[in-house]
């Protein structure tokens, strides 16, 4: 149950991301990003009010911190971007890969204040056969 | 072509240092204020930078005339989160990071062939190959996570 709601998860993703697609198309990329954080934030707000009736705050963390929102921005108006040029299930392969590709870096090397996990070399024919995959998909 | 593959490179690096930031938001604020921040700071500097980049030119109307479906966009990613937060707990990390690839995928195979119009057998090919790489090297570091931690 908990399996198949992941699933849909995933799904509202790319779903959230082929609409914001083409909501760039009429309001661009700035009004764009604007309404989606606007509508998520109030629905958010609605889903703490009914549910964990929590006081709202979000004052009192390191100012470094709420870069949150640049970062929200960064990935809203990029993802719609590369979107309308090479589809949704294509950035999210290379999205996919990126993840995994700094994953792997930060862990390696400890950014971020991580515990240092050196790269397991195991992984080496993963990375071959999802570098294969991209090939593949740009090619076609 | 090559922009928009780093871009789309870059937007996955992004992703996980926004999710270490968010992370460490929860742990001052709790997990919903947390992502609150995100939303709001986001929001407020969205509406900055319309203003400051179209200015007069930012046009009410192209915002009424938006057919109002384009606008889920924000409710869907709230109920992604909403139910991450909630089945998080219950999967192991391996599990779920594999069932949102492949939803994210399945979907995004569907809104290409059905709404971009835009598929073809060797794209399918060329994403079981990516899923593949991905899923064979969580189930490897988490092997070598479990075999570390004891478990």
């Amino acid at each position: 149950m908990y399996a198949l709601f992941t699933l849909l998860a995933g799904a509202c993703q790319s779903a959230m991301a082929s609409l914001n697609g083409m909501l760039t198309d009429h309001i661009g990329m700035f009004g764009m990003s604007f309404c989606v954080h606007a509508i998520g934030g109030i629905l958010l707000i609605l889903y703490m009010k009914a549910t964990t009736h929590e006081r709202l705050k979000i004052s009192g963390m390191p100012w470094y911190l709420y870069s949150a929102g640049f970062f929200g921005i960064f990935l809203v108006v990029s993802s719609s971007y590369c979107i309308g040029v090479l589809g949704v299930s294509f950035m999210t392969c290379i999205s996919v890969t990126g993840q995994l590709v700094i994953s792997a870096v930060i862990d390696h090397f400890g950014w971020f204040g991580v515990p240092k996990i050196p790269f397991n070399r195991k992984r080496l024919p993963c990375f071959i056969l999802i570098l294969a995959g991209l090939i593949i998909l740009n090619l076609s | 072509m090559a922009f928009v593959l780093t871009l789309a490179f870059l937007n996955g690096c992004a992703t996980v240092i926004s999710k270490m930031i968010n992370y460490r938001c929860t742990k001052y604020l709790g997990t919903n204020n947390g992502s609150l921040v995100n939303y709001v700071v986001a929001s407020v500097l969205s509406l900055v930078l319309l203003l400051v980049f179209s200015g007069s030119s930012a046009d009410l109307n192209d915002f009424r005339q938006t057919p109002w479906w384009l606008y889920l966009g924000g409710a869907f990613g709230i109920v992604a989160f909403i139910i991450s937060m909630i089945t998080l707990s219950r999967l192991k990390v391996m599990e779920s990071t594999i069932l949102l690839l492949v939803g994210q995928l399945t979907a995004g195979i569907l809104f290409d062939a059905f709404v971009f119009r835009d598929i073809s057998i060797r794209k399918i090919f060329g994403i079981v190959l990516v899923a593949a790489g991905i899923i064979w090297d969580n189930k490897i570091s988490s092997a070598s996570r479990e075999k570390s931690s004891g478990d």
